[in-house]
């Protein structure tokens, strides 16, 4: 992601404002009790001059590819159309600040970070082509027409419902002077993998400072083994889920005879 | 006591799929069927990928199928040779039918031939049954006498090549007409997520004509043989067969078919049949309205395959 603002993690010269932060947990397991977890993130702002600022963090999860289609009615039945692949979308998304993004940066600039869930770098690369239009050369047009907003809107709205996008304006809350606290809900559905946190810094609407932390979301024990096991072998496990699923009903069937 | 499930992704009531487990169980002994036609969609509603709920019941209807077998061949109530010809059509159908879902869900429509398929499916069988039963309920209550059984075998049964002696059934058939029916079944299970003991059970009686006495226990083995190759491949081709949701409903399940078995006992067959024909009718009708309603979400997420 191209920023014109200070590369994360480098000490910024002396005076200049800084964002630090550090989450409580690094690593989530899922495992067989896993109903979601909630990581706190704290962090400072350090400013000499004291100049107010604004605190956006930003949460991604591993990319995945969206494949969504809308309903149709044809002869009165509601149908599928073809479903449309949306790239770039992250796996979970949670954009917190302790005030609206509209009030703390612009929209371009909202843009160019991909912060917030309307301004997601996510697009359906297969339905684009690139044509003339009006004498303009190289105009990207999707074959999805004036609907692509609505598909893409549908694209977040989906994700929020099942709680993996989510935005929140008072996410970010400051509990003391310089000091700032936000939370992160992974709910049951988040995919596994690696988190990227990005902490920025705005004065004045202009990200000033970015710190970036990592969160490993990973299966572990039983979980683990039944979920490698059946994607790296998967006619062995269903030989043993089916052998174990007969055993278990001859057994239950000797166990209820009436002699 | 939540429990995640591994291949489903989902965090659900273990005691909740146990007891579910254990009433369809009941239903399913009570009529002699696998009851997945029931489970499939309860376990949709519990928030479980369709895909995923469609390959695990395999494991289970082959479960509880496996524990009600064995109770009929006791009885000699099974008819082997039928069953193993039904079984090799249901083997042919499952290939089919497992292809045919993994192709449904790259195209997207998975969930609407589910939908359709329990539509169509079940309120036809379940309007056949329900006037059946209830036409039956009310000649008793009047005292009329019961239409003779037509014992005329229809013609075209008799036409067709490839006959095969069947001296359990007292029949002498073409091996065409059950291989066909075990193939349909066999894809139907690996679509729906059923045995498809409720289009089997009628189509034995009324277009094969078998005597009552060993329908239902050759059902099942046909059943176990088509669920048992279903629930394999759908684990192998689509890794969609969670082992800890099989599980947790088999439990219940097997316990509870014992106590329905039993049960049955007690109740008059029509009874049974017009009541089995409701739940098979308004299962059928709820999983149709989905298609025929205007939807409140215009778009949905597929799941699965890179989605």
């Amino acid at each position: 992601m191209p920023l014109d603002l200070p590369a994360p993690n480098v000490i910024p010269p002396a005076g200049a404002p800084a964002v630090s932060a550090a989450l409580t947990d690094t690593t989530v397991k899922v495992s067989s009790d896993f109903r979601g977890a909630r990581i706190v993130l704290y962090g400072a702002v350090f400013d000499t001059k004291a100049r107010p600022a604004d605190v956006v963090v930003l949460v991604r999860g591993p990319e995945q590819p969206v494949r969504i289609a809308r309903k149709q009615q044809v002869m009165g039945l509601w149908l599928n159309s073809r479903p449309v692949v949306f790239q770039g979308a992250p796996g979970f998304y949670r954009a917190a600040s302790n005030r609206p993004l509209e009030e703390i940066a612009t929209f371009s600039t909202l843009r160019r970070l991909g912060a917030g869930v309307d301004h997601l770098a996510i697009n359906a690369p297969a339905e684009q082509r690139i044509e003339t239009r009006y004498g303009v050369r190289d105009v990207v047009v999707s074959r999805l027409g004036p609907d692509y907003y609505d598909w893409r809107r549908a694209v977040v709205r989906l994700k929020e419902k099942s709680g993996l996008y989510h935005e929140d304006g008072r996410g970010v809350r400051f509990v003391d002077r310089g000091l700032f606290r936000a939370e992160i809900a992974l709910p049951t559905g988040a995919p596994t993998g690696v988190y990227q946190a990005d902490i920025l810094l705005f004065q004045d609407g202009k990200p000033v400072s970015r710190r970036t932390r990592t969160l490993t979301v990973e299966k572990v024990g039983i979980e683990r083994a039944l979920y490698v096991w059946a994607h790296k072998r998967p006619w062995s496990y269903g030989l043993a889920a089916m052998a174990f699923a007969l055993a278990a009903g001859w057994a239950a069937s000797a166990a209820f005879r009436r002699d | 006591m939540d429990i995640y499930l591994p291949i489903a992704e989902v965090s659900v009531n273990a005691p909740l799929l146990v007891a579910v487990g254990a009433l369809v169980g009941f239903i399913s002994g009570l009529f002699g069927i696998g009851g997945g036609f029931l489970m499939t969609p309860i376990l949709v509603f519990l928030g479980i990928p369709a895909p995923v709920a469609v390959s695990s019941m395999a494991n289970h209807v082959a479960a509880s199928s496996m524990s009600s077998v064995i109770a009929y061949s006791r009885r000699r109530a099974v008819d082997l040779r039928m069953g193993l010809v039904l079984a090799i059509g249901g083997v042919i159908g499952a290939f089919v039918g497992v292809e045919l879902f993994r192709w449904l869900r790259l195209l997207g429509q998975a969930d609407l031939i589910v939908a359709i398929s329990y539509l169509l499916f079940l309120s036809v069988i379940g309007g056949l049954m329900l006037t059946e039963s209830l036409g039956a309920i009310l000649r008793r209550r009047r005292g009329d006498p019961q239409p003779p059984r037509r014992d005329r075998r229809p013609v075209w049964l008799y036409g067709l090549p490839f006959k095969m002696r069947f001296p359990r059934s007292r029949l002498y058939i073409s091996v065409l007409p059950p291989l066909v029916l075990g193939g349909f079944v066999g894809v139907l299970s690996a679509i729906m997520g059923v045995g498809g003991g409720f289009i089997l059970v009628p189509a034995m009686i009324y277009v094969l004509r078998m005597p009552a006495s060993v329908v239902v226990g050759t059902s099942l083995l046909q059943i176990i043989v088509t669920t048992a190759l279903t629930g394999v491949l759908q684990a192998g081709r689509n890794q969609t067969v969670d082992i800890v949701l099989a599980s947790l409903l088999l439990v219940g399940g097997i316990v509870g078919a014992q106590y329905g078995a039993r049960a049955s006992a007690r109740f008059r067959a029509e009874e049974l049949r017009a009541v089995l024909a409701l739940i098979v009718l308004l299962v059928g009708l709820r999983m149709g309205l989905d298609v025929i309603l205007a939807p409140e979400e215009p778009f949905v997420l597929m799941s699965g395959l890179g989605g």
